[in-house]
């Protein structure tokens, strides 16, 4: 799966879970620039995240990730 | 795996993760007693005739007054807070359908499962559902819960 296709339904996963359709994200996006994007959410966010691709990650993994690139790409590498 | 719920406490997440697995399972039984049923009317003021006029509530097909729905969801608090072998916890989302009425006085029968855990964010789901004396489903849902560091 192609990094940009995660992204767009990582997309679609956020707008969801956070209840705002207005959502777009880019490589670069972090929780700074989106209002919603709080530490509750947050949980939620994974949760979604974790069951659409069927993939598992450790709390070290995902205290990594910097900005929804580096989401992404640990989702791909997962998938690979 | 069955397990009743128990006192232990602990505050470390990890100790916690060991104390609930997937596929483990809880049962309760809660009664829903008048003292239950006239506390909840008290404290939010809902009066509909649903929950409080016998006459109205057996017009529309049911047996009596019906309790209210949210009862349950007030037993699910307990089990959460009190019941499991852990305290450090918090309820991130309750999915509840209620399937068939509860009347004052029954007795129910709470049966909850870990179906998942997410290590990532410490976060457990469950399937729950209350059955009656008669075994006849009368709620079920899904809880998420997460576990506080």
């Amino acid at each position: 799966m192609e990094q940009q296709d995660i992204l767009l339904a990582v997309n679609e996963i956020f707008k969801e879970v956070l209840d705002n359709d207005q959502i777009v994200l880019s490589a670069d996006t972090t929780a700074d620039d989106i209002e919603e994007w709080d530490s509750l959410n947050h949980i939620q966010l994974v949760v979604a995240i974790e069951k659409h691709f069927k993939q598992r990650f450790t709390s070290t993994e995902i205290q990594q990730w910097k900005n929804v690139g580096e989401m992404c790409a640990a989702i791909q590498r997962r998938l690979q | 795996m069955e397990k009743r719920g128990g006192n232990v406490r602990s505050h470390s997440t990890q100790t916690s993760i060991k104390k609930v697995k997937k596929g483990d399972i809880f049962r309760q039984q809660f009664r829903v007693s008048g003292e239950v049923y006239a506390g909840f009317i008290q404290l939010f003021k809902d009066k509909n005739p649903l929950h409080t006029d016998d006459d109205f509530a057996k017009a529309r097909g049911f047996q009596g007054r019906v309790m209210h729905g949210n009862i349950l969801n007030g037993f699910i608090s307990y089990f959460i807070g009190e019941c499991l072998p852990l305290k450090n916890v918090i309820i991130q989302t309750i999915k509840i359908q209620f399937v068939k009425p509860v009347y004052l006085d029954e007795t129910l029968d709470f049966r909850a499962e870990v179906t998942d855990f997410f290590e990532s964010v410490h976060t457990y789901e469950f399937s729950f559902y209350f059955s009656n004396a008669a075994g006849t489903k009368v709620a079920r849902g899904n809880i998420q819960i997460g576990l506080l560091s």
